[in-house]
């Protein structure tokens, strides 16, 4: 072992107290910032995914203002030819036409307004996890049949069960009279209120029949195999669609705006938790290695008569800064790489969490993946710090002089 | 008292023998104190504001509907006590505001556009208190009586709908009798709030002009109560309780909205948590700092042992230091979160990421909000916990044998 | 009267694999007033006879009595009481609390003691300037030779009338006209304050101002008598 390394080494053990302590406090922050993130993480990717694929998709083609104002009479014309084009292209089968309106619908003994999706049955399922959620009866299947699946809160308040009739009313996308009888083919539940409240579905075919839509809808919704595909894909769309009727291509920031900015919010709030802690381990570190540099100055006094450079001094002190750096990076991601992975197999949860959960289309237990990323960064970063923390110290013998060194008890 | 008055100044001069060590623990101090105080007066501000502006749309701290409305919000459960058995139980029960109101599901039409909303027949007199409409900022007017025959709708539901004051829109819902009740209504006022999605969710319209549209006689369906704290409604709870008797359910605005009410509830454990936290990580460089101190001076130890000292006042001494050395953290470090939050208290502007604040509840401009009471728990979690972690390098100063301690070559 | 009487003392310490007998039955009487000087090569035994008699530690068996009292099976709380009411210390070096002045660590003792401000600094400054310290009150031991600092600890270690002083090698880090000079100071205090003195040292110019010298070996005392001071 190098000479240098193996002194660095010795020093650091020369007060072994004082070492674990600073260590202590590396291990510390390591562990919690390994748990925090990977949480963060994990928590990010599932706000992410949950929402994209409850319904809203990685992408949209849509009409020009769609995203904004959502009005009925911005239409994609020929919907479905133009999914069915992508679909083609693209060769992917997670494409889907929609159409969406507002409209009050009747059961024997309530009336409430709900937003009414109109969707193609058969591709649906592929684009959205809300067919999948179905617990009584059955998802759509004809694109033509006056049926429509509704979410569970809905259906209690309408006090209708499947099978039963609901009169549908509305105005079409000319501001005239809209309406029609459906049947309950199947209740959803999603687990998030406003879904299961507001949001009813219908075949794409029979909704254009009521609502006068001519073969028109408004989104052909687009998901990507994961997040990280979804720019590329993107690309793709925008080369097919781009020189169609000015159309445009909605990424799953401009759909669901909150999403981005909730995480970026939460992301400072966090990032500045983490800093503070990051520089306070920091403070700790260079307590340390000042004050052994000072007390062994009169050490240092000697080994520098003996012809010792102030140069490799000081490398000496960065030396052992980086090693016992390198003790709390590796003790830090050990014991939080366990604490998680235990997590993500046990899952996480605390008090309250059932409702902050709901909020954001979580599961109220999260289960918080271990990645390299999430794992290496908090601890990478505290590494640094020790670093640069030590440079003052080491720093400071450059300034040093053997014989008012040596002179010093 | 003598002896701790010797033991003060003995730790206070040791404090000051290694300044340098002693500044860089003060500025971890200083540091971790100020933030455990700023953010958490980031914090409260944030649920303060997401609760006043939540309680603005719920309304109020205690409510009261007719049995099984809050899952099944229909007109039909409306509430089985007239506006006159509420004024002869409540007009001096010493709330700060209560109010009866419509509300119900509709959807609302203009010749362009149909959205759903929340259709809201208020006594617009009785609401001004607590409305999270400011009545003189509307644009237009907003409803001047419970007969008015106009509504007031949010700017963001206007613009979707392209109308405007003036305009006529027609709303659509149901009577008790499930038969459409729908009426066409002039925009009288268009209102900017808070938060988008109220602008997007709520219509006003005057309550004997809803009772009259939706065919509801005198009926209402909310009623809702204003206490002085809306931390502890209690008082007010009980009492509207005992007023109403049990053909109702009365319920806390915690109950209504549990996103907010668990909000209210975690924040409390987030602020402890977070405070032991960083106390936690600033423990390891005062236990260092403590460790250092006592090693260097194990010969004076060993003196003031054998000049007679006990090794109890061997252990004050330590902890004394300990404790100014905190308590001059704490102080420092509470003065800078007082100087750094006071000027932010106009308000942080948080626009660039508003959609995602709406998203947590919160409105996009963030106002810090310092309670005396965090700056509090703030010294005490410090003062305490530090008590605890210096007891170990003060004990074992404090054992030292007197002999051993002098004769330590080093 | 008898200040000092140890009985039959024995103390063996383990260093390494080996046992060193540093007090080997050993039994010693002083009177009040005496000026004792204890010889002996390192290793002789005189600071571990030092240490029983101030109770800094306790012998593995045999008695010490100190001012009529038995301390050998005293606690720690008592021997403090002893030590801060009864004796006075000078050692080798070290002798001062670093952060505190000349006057304040004079006064140390006696502000543990309960002594009256007043009073304590009327008693600190009479003796500061008995041990020849004037104007030098307000110092830091660092701002102070080590002659002076040696004096200092003298007026601390008498300031609150012990009747006993234990001094160990206090002229060790001295040279010989200051520690001359310590040595007439001891002697001046012990015929003007009849306080009892107990000097170790291996310093044979510290000798010639004993009254009564003992000299150790290996533990034991092997020689014992009085002489005329210089």
């Amino acid at each position: 072992m190098n000479i240098v390394l193996r002194l660095a080494w010795r020093n650091i053990w020369r007060q072994p107290r004082r070492t674990w302590l600073t260590t202590g406090a590396m291990v510390f922050s390591n562990i919690l910032l390994v748990f925090m993130i990977s949480l963060q993480f994990g928590m990010y990717g599932l706000m992410i995914n949950n929402t994209l694929q409850v319904f809203s998709g990685h992408m949209q083609v849509q009409a020009p203002g769609y995203v904004d104002d959502a009005k009925m009479r911005q239409v994609v014309d020929d919907v479905q030819p133009l999914a069915a084009h992508l679909r083609e292209a693209l060769g992917s089968d997670t494409v889907a036409a929609r159409a969406r309106a507002f409209a009050l619908a009747s059961s024997e003994d309530r009336t409430y307004g709900i937003a009414i999706y109109g969707v193609e049955p058969r591709h649906e399922p592929r684009v959205s996890n809300l067919p999948g959620l179905v617990e009584h009866g059955r998802y759509l299947q004809d694109d033509d049949a006056y049926e429509i699946v509704i979410g569970s809160v809905l259906a209690r308040n309408l006090q209708v069960a499947t099978g039963d009739e609901l009169t549908l009313l509305g105005s079409g996308v000319d501001g005239s009279f809209a309406a029609a009888v459906v049947v309950v083919a199947g209740i959803f539940e999603s687990g998030v209120k406003d879904i299961d409240r507001n949001i009813a579905q219908m075949p794409l075919t029979a909704f254009q029949d009521m609502f006068y839509m001519n073969g028109a809808g408004h989104q052909v919704v687009i998901l990507a195999p994961s997040l990280a595909d979804a720019p590329e894909l993107q690309a793709r769309v925008e080369a097919l669609v781009g020189a169609d009727d000015g159309l445009v291509v909605q990424d799953w920031d401009a759909l669901q705006p909150g999403l981005r900015q909730a995480i970026q919010a939460d992301m400072s709030s966090a990032f500045f938790m983490y800093g503070i802690l990051v520089v306070l381990v920091a403070f700790s570190v260079l307590n340390t290695q000042l004050m052994s540099v000072l007390e062994r100055t009169h050490e240092f006094g000697v080994v520098m008569a003996l012809g010792m450079k102030p140069g490799l001094l000081g490398r000496i002190v960065l030396l052992e800064s980086a090693l016992m750096g390198l003790l709390g990076f590796v003790l830090g991601v050990i014991a939080g790489t366990a604490l998680t992975a235990w997590l993500s197999v046990r899952g996480f949860t605390m008090p309250g969490m059932d409702e902050m959960a709901a909020q954001f289309n979580l599961p109220a237990r999260i289960y918080p993946p271990v990645t390299l990323l999430s794992v290496a960064i908090g601890p990478f970063v505290v590494f640094v710090f020790t670093l640069l923390a030590s440079v003052y110290p080491a720093w400071r013998l450059r300034r040093l002089h053997p014989v008012e060194a040596m002179r010093v008890n | 008292m003598r002896i701790l008055i010797v033991l003060v100044r003995l730790a206070w001069r040791y404090l000051w023998r290694n300044h340098r060590r002693t500044i860089i623990m003060l500025g971890a101090i200083v540091l971790g104190t100020w933030a455990m105080i700023f953010m958490t007066a980031l914090t409260r501000g944030m649920v303060d504001q997401m609760i006043a502006d939540g309680i603005s749309a719920i309304p109020g701290h205690v409510q009261v509907h007719g049995q099984g409305y809050l899952d099944d919000p229909s007109v039909t459960r409306s509430i089985p006590l007239s506006d006159e058995e509420f004024a002869a139980r409540f007009a001096d029960a010493g709330f700060s505001a209560w109010a009866t109101r419509v509300r119900v599901p509709a959807v609302i039409t203009s010749e362009r556009e149909s959205r759903g909303v929340t259709l809201l027949g208020i006594d617009p007199a009785a609401e001004r208190d607590f409305s999270f409409v400011d009545y003189g900022a509307v644009d237009g007017r907003f409803l001047e009586s419970p007969e008015d025959s106009g509504i007031v709708i949010g700017a963001k539901l206007a613009d979707t709908l392209e109308t405007r004051v003036g305009k006529r829109v027609v709303l659509m819902s149901q009577d008790p009798d499930n038969d459409i009740a729908d009426r066409g209504f002039r925009v009288v006022g268009v209102f900017e709030a808070n938060m988008q999605a109220f602008e997007e969710g709520f219509v006003f319209v005057g309550k004997a002009t809803a009772q009259k549209m939706l065919r509801m006689g005198t009926a209402t369906t909310e009623a809702v109560f204003v206490g002085d704290d809306y931390r502890n409604v209690e008082p007010v709870y009980d009492k509207v309780a005992a007023g109403v008797g049990d053909a109702v359910t009365v319920s806390r605005w915690t109950e209504v909205d549990t996103y907010l009410g668990t909000m209210l509830k975690t924040m409390d454990g987030f602020v402890l948590v977070w405070m032991i936290v960083i106390f936690l990580a600033l423990s390891f460089g005062l236990v260092n700092t403590l460790v250092m101190a006592v090693f260097e001076r194990v010969r004076e130890i060993g003196l003031m042992l054998a000049l007679g000292m006990k090794p109890a006042m061997i252990l004050g001494q330590i902890i004394i230091e300990s404790m100014m050395l905190l308590a001059l953290g704490l102080l420092i470090g509470t003065a800078l979160a007082w100087a750094s939050i006071v000027p932010l208290e106009g308000g942080i502007d948080l626009s660039a990421v508003g959609e995602g604040m709406e998203m947590w509840g919160a409105s996009s401009v963030l106002y810090p909000k310092l309670y005396l009471e965090d700056v509090v728990l703030a010294n005490v979690v410090v003062l305490v916990l530090g008590f605890f972690a210096s007891l170990s390098p003060a004990w074992r100063a404090s054992r030292y044998e007197p002999v051993e301690a002098i004769t330590k070559v080093g | 009267m008898t200040a000092v009487r140890c009985i039959d003392i024995c103390k063996t310490y383990t260093q390494g694999d080996v046992d060193i007998k540093a007090l080997d039955h050993l039994s010693i009487e002083i009177e009040k007033g005496e000026f004792v000087c204890l010889m002996s090569p390192s290793g002789g035994g005189k600071t571990t006879l030092l240490n029983a008699i101030g109770g800094l530690d306790i012998p593995d068996s045999g008695e010490v009595w100190v001012g009529g009292q038995r301390i050998d099976q005293m606690s720690k709380g008592e021997l403090a009481e002893l030590r801060l009411a009864n004796i006075g210390f000078v050692f080798q070096a070290y002798n001062l609390i670093p952060v505190l002045t000349a006057r304040e660590n004079v006064e140390f003792v006696m502000q543990v003691q309960g002594v009256r401000p007043a009073e304590r600094h009327v008693k600190s400054m009479v003796l500061l300037e008995e041990v020849g310290l004037e104007g030098l009150e307000d110092r830091l031991p660092a701002e102070m030779s080590g002659g002076q600092q040696q004096r200092v600890a003298v007026a601390r270690a008498i300031v609150s009338r012990p009747e006993l002083v234990l001094a160990d090698e206090p002229t060790a880090n001295l040279d010989s006209h200051t520690a001359a000079d310590l040595m007439e100071l001891f002697v001046q205090l012990n015929e003007h304050h009849q306080t009892t003195f107990v000097i170790a040292t291996h310093d044979q110019g510290v000798m010639r101002y004993a009254k009564r010298l003992v000299r150790m070996r290996d533990g034991r005392i092997v020689d014992d008598v009085q002489q005329n001071a210089a």
